[in-house]
């Protein structure tokens, strides 16, 4: 028994090493290698060193397999056992306890090892030896041991970001980088881009996309690579993937139009700063295609606020419209009400207003180009006629708030500041991310519009203030319209959560001149902000208080679905967090989305 | 944070090469079995006649740890007068704190320097106790023994992530909720000895938890425990900060001390058997197998590894199944304490599992 059993080992180990890539796709129990350049050995596992009776299959593995439920593994292992004996058949009593074979009975470490425990199965082994020096414990047992603690070694290295060690340690054990361990043969390829090994990275991720059978596994490989790859390479992996080494009963589409959707990506960001014309009539219409396909609000609202700048009111309309019946938010109608604004349409531009008006300062403020703010010293500056947007109003339309900044400079360097204009500058510079300067400008605004006299209507701040914009709110139950105080204020409250003040600003908050829709948004915030740190801290349970505080007063946003999950996560509540992560998922899939996915599926199903 | 024996080791071996000049002499690491003339040679070089160890690469200072080494050796070599001088300076030098454990540190100059005591130290001197009660038929060393390892007990055993553990120290070793631990202070054959006391259950798990630290606490290239290292609540192991992030003279110690024990799984011998073989098989290429390894980056100082380190190194190959890739050169005549204490442990060792030394 013993000489055929050899000789079909080496067979197998022969063929593993010339046979190139068939030997990384088989599903042998064995090594399937995937760090360049390490010679690929199939482990032949000819026996062990506890010598089990002649004739006698070693059952222990796959008695381990079966436990921890990992039925890929379990099955390869059927194969090996089978090639090692045509005449064996797996066990019916895979998860019976079995009783001490000779000697000593391997159950234990294997119970820790199943469990996770493995330094504390090593504490076990090396106890056991003690007692019974002639004892050795299987290969099997050894090789599953040095694969669990290196693959923890590759993990931990690349969490503190030590790429040579992540090398070292999968060359030392290549088959901890293998198709059924993706996540550490991904951290190898990563490990190789940061070291600006790119042909080796490259190497590692082509070497998954063409033998690891699963489509989901090489998408998701595509989606790992557009991190570290060019455009140009990315392609011919997928392109790869899509059709080297196909497993029956695979479908390998979704591996092309991962690429697909990575480029999506590129365009929808190159939209967002595009100059009018800069994409090419073909890719303009590949991003529509996908984004209606996808029904991806987000995308549409970087489609209407593209051909907004073209000044394609009519097209920009279309979108933001679409946006707003696929997931209604301030932000699609803010598009929508400057669209129609831009069609002439001030009728449709104030219906689409009508939902978020005084609930969102996106929308008052777009009003505000609907309907300019009339008198000597309104928001617009040293504007003439009454009706027809500025200068300004256009730059503010156009979403140009570089311009804004300079035709703020140039009216205040002709006609001297005002405290509506330096508020406006205020809002510009927030969007330009520069909240510090943000900041002070509000508190300039403050400190003018104190100063100037009332000049009647809306403007009229400072001596009363509160007075003149109030027009008894909480009696009609209508929403409170801000004074420009209070705008004041609440712009300064966004500039300090920008800057990331947030034990001044949660001191100062109660204090502060705000109307309850103003305060209930900076609340927000604050809490969003707050319950990100205590991600940071490891403060999960606090995670979920705070974001639950946090929707009593608004809708979650997609990034803080993302929060939600990973506390969720951590609180080793994964079944939830994987629900949570999936719902983002169907909405809009991302690397951020996918990875939560991928990583609470991988937890519940042992799939490392 | 005082810091016992090992921080202050680093540097005091700068002076001794790997491969000695005395190759007429004869070489008490390698001399098998264990027995009173190795003792005598050793004695003579360290044991003052008031009975004190006087670790010759550190200026002549004394300390627990020593005392300990000493008190061991001599029961080794059967020599009851000298370990009754040993323990009687230790108790009446040392043992000033009043809680039954050791003050660490002694200088010729201004007596004991450092009141806290280093648990190896306290732990060395019990088990010598032990092992002279037995030797001799002594009740008293054992009722001797028995109080410090109460004492040791009380203030330096813990529970911390599911683990037993040893302070290093009664004073400075806990930073908030983490733990800064020594590695090389699981003397496992005392601990044994100590579990099979009255009571010493707890000492059993101590055991146990040292092993589980050992498979945990692997670091760098070459996987090997630092000399300093931390657990924290979570039961995650690091490097301890405070320290020079290193595997070095301390460390070098827990393979012998695993090896005294009876452990063969060479799991647990390989990295120190992979840093040998990978430095020692070049040796006349002109490297030599460094005393200290930086964790985790892995560099390497040029100071050699000491003879004594070098015979822990053969045996950690024996054991590790790596072979005989380490030559040990006899002991020099001027070797210092330390060096020579480990190659007459290492002689210890070899002994007790059968192998040649």
């Amino acid at each position: 028994m013993t000489r055929p059993l050899l000789l079909s080992a080496l067979i197998l180990a022969a063929t593993a090493i010339g046979g190139g890539s068939d030997a990384w796709a088989q599903s042998n129990g064995g090594a399937r290698a995937l760090a360049p350049g390490v010679k690929v050995e199939v482990a032949p596992a000819p026996g062990s060193g506890s010598a089990p009776a002649a004739g006698k299959v070693d059952e222990t593995a796959l008695r381990y397999y079966a436990r921890i439920g990992d039925g890929e593994r379990m099955e390869a292992e059927i194969a090996r056992l089978r090639a090692l004996d045509p005449g064996w058949e797996p066990p019916k009593d895979l998860f019976a306890p079995q009783p001490a074979a000779t000697g000593v009975d391997e159950s234990p470490f294997w119970s820790l090892l199943s469990a996770g425990k493995v330094a504390e199965a090593r504490a076990a082994i090396a106890e056991q030896r003690r007692k019974s020096p002639s004892w050795q414990p299987s290969d099997k047992l050894l090789q599953e041991l040095d694969l669990a603690e290196s693959a923890g070694r590759i993990r931990s290295a690349s969490d503190t970001k030590r790429w040579q060690e992540v090398v070292d340690a999968a060359a030392a054990q290549p088959e901890a980088v293998a198709c059924n361990r993706l996540d550490n043969a991904w951290r190898l390829a990563e490990a190789y881009a940061e070291l600006k090994q790119t042909d080796r990275a490259f190497d590692t991720y082509k070497t998954i996309v063409t033998t690891c059978p699963k489509a989901k596994e090489r998408r998701d490989t595509i989606f790992k690579a557009s991190r570290h790859l060019s455009p140009e390479r990315l392609r011919e992996l997928s392109a790869l993937g899509a059709t080297a080494n196909p497993a029956t009963g695979e479908d390998y589409s979704a591996v092309r139009s991962a690429e697909a959707e990575l480029e999506t990506g590129r365009l929808l960001e190159r939209l967002g700063n595009a100059k009018p014309g800069a994409l090419s009539a073909a890719d303009l219409s590949r991003v529509q295609g996908i984004v209606r396909d996808k029904q991806d609000a987000d995308g549409a609202i970087a489609l209407g606020w593209y051909f907004q700048k073209q000044k394609n009111f009519a097209e920009a309309q279309g979108w933001f419209t679409q946006a707003n019946e696929w997931t209604p938010s301030d932000k699609a109608a803010e598009g929508l009400v400057l669209a129609y604004n831009g069609l002439g349409d001030k009728a449709q531009a104030r219906a689409a207003a009508a939902p978020w008006k005084g609930k969102s300062s996106r929308i008052d403020q777009a009003l505000k180009a609907v309907d300019p703010p009339r008198g000597p010293a309104g928001p617009g500056g040293g504007r003439s006629a009454p009706q027809g947007p500025s200068e300004l109003d256009r730059a503010l339309a156009r979403h140009d708030f570089a311009a804004c900044i300079s035709i703020i400079r140039g009216t205040i360097a002709k006609s001297g500041p005002t405290a509506a204009l330096l508020q406006q500058r205020g809002w510009c510079l927030l969007e330009l991310k520069r909240p510090s300067e943000a900041e002070a400008a509000f508190a300039e605004a403050q400190t003018l519009a104190a100063r100037e006299p009332a000049k009647g209507g809306a403007s009229a701040t400072g001596t009363a203030p509160g007075k003149a914009g109030s027009r008894s709110p909480a009696a009609s139950g209508l929403p409170q319209t801000a004074t420009p105080a209070q705008e004041n204020a609440y712009g300064q409250a966004i500039a300090r959560l920008a800057t990331g003040d947030v034990t001044g600003l949660t001191r100062d908050l109660p204090r502060a001149n705000l109307t309850a829709t103003q305060r209930a948004e900076i609340r927000a915030s604050l809490m969003a902000t707050e319950a990100g740190r205590a991600l940071e801290d490891k403060r999960y349970n606090d995670v979920l208080r705070l974001l639950d505080a946090r929707k009593e007063l608004e809708p979650e946003p997609r990034n803080l679905g993302i929060v939600r999950g990973w506390a969720l996560y951590n609180l080793m509540r994964f079944d939830e967090a994987y629900v949570q992560f999936k719902s983002i998922d169907d909405r809009l899939s991302t690397e951020e989305s996918r990875e939560g996915l991928s990583t609470a599926w991988k937890t519940i199903y042992h799939d490392w | 944070m005082t810091s016992p024996v090992g921080t202050s080791r680093r540097g005091m071996l700068a002076g001794t090469a790997a491969l000695g000049l005395a190759a007429a002499l004869p070489a008490a690491s390698r001399a098998a079995p264990y027995d009173g003339a190795a003792w005598r040679r050793y004695a003579e070089r360290f044991l003052l006649p008031e009975g004190r160890i006087v670790d010759t690469g550190n200026k002549g200072i004394s300390h627990s740890e020593g005392q300990g080494y000493g008190m061991l050796l001599a029961v080794a070599g059967g020599d009851r007068a000298a370990f009754d001088r040993l323990w009687g300076w230790t108790q009446r030098v040392l043992m000033v704190r009043g809680d039954g454990l050791v003050a660490w540190r002694w200088t010729p100059d201004g007596g004991v320097a450092d009141r806290n005591n280093a648990s190896d130290g306290d732990m060395l001197i019990a088990w010598a106790l032990l092992r002279a009660a037995e030797t001799w038929q002594a009740e008293a060393y054992r009722t001797a023994a028995a109080a410090i390892v109460k004492a040791l007990a009380a203030g330096l055993l813990v529970e911390q992530a599911g683990l037993t553990v040893l302070l290093p120290g009664r004073d400075g070793f806990r930073k908030g909720e983490t733990l800064v631990l020594n590695p090389s202070y699981w003397i496992f054959p005392a601990i044994r000895a100590f579990a099979a006391l009255p009571g010493g259950e707890r000492w059993g798990k101590l055991s146990d938890s040292g092993l589980v630290l050992l498979s945990k606490a692997r670091f760098g290239g070459f996987q090997l425990p630092p000399d300093w290292m931390t657990l924290d609540a979570a039961g995650t192991v690091g490097i301890a900060d405070g320290f020079k992030k290193q595997y070095g003279y301390d460390a070098v110690r827990v393979p012998l001390y695993l090896a005294m024990d009876g452990y063969r799984d060479p799991y647990y011998f390989r990295p120190f058997a992979t840093l040998a073989t990978k430095f020692g098989a070049t040796k006349y290429g002109g490297s030599a197998v460094p005393a200290t390894v930086s964790l985790p980056g892995g560099t390497t100082t040029q100071v050699a590894a000491s003879v004594g380190m070098l015979a822990v190194y053969r045996l950690a190959c024996k054991l590790a199944g790596a072979g005989d890739a380490v030559t040990v050169p006899p002991l020099a005549p001027d070797e210092d304490y330390y060096s020579t204490t480990l190659a007459h442990l290492s002689a210890l060792a070899a002994q007790s599992l059968g192998i040649d030394p």
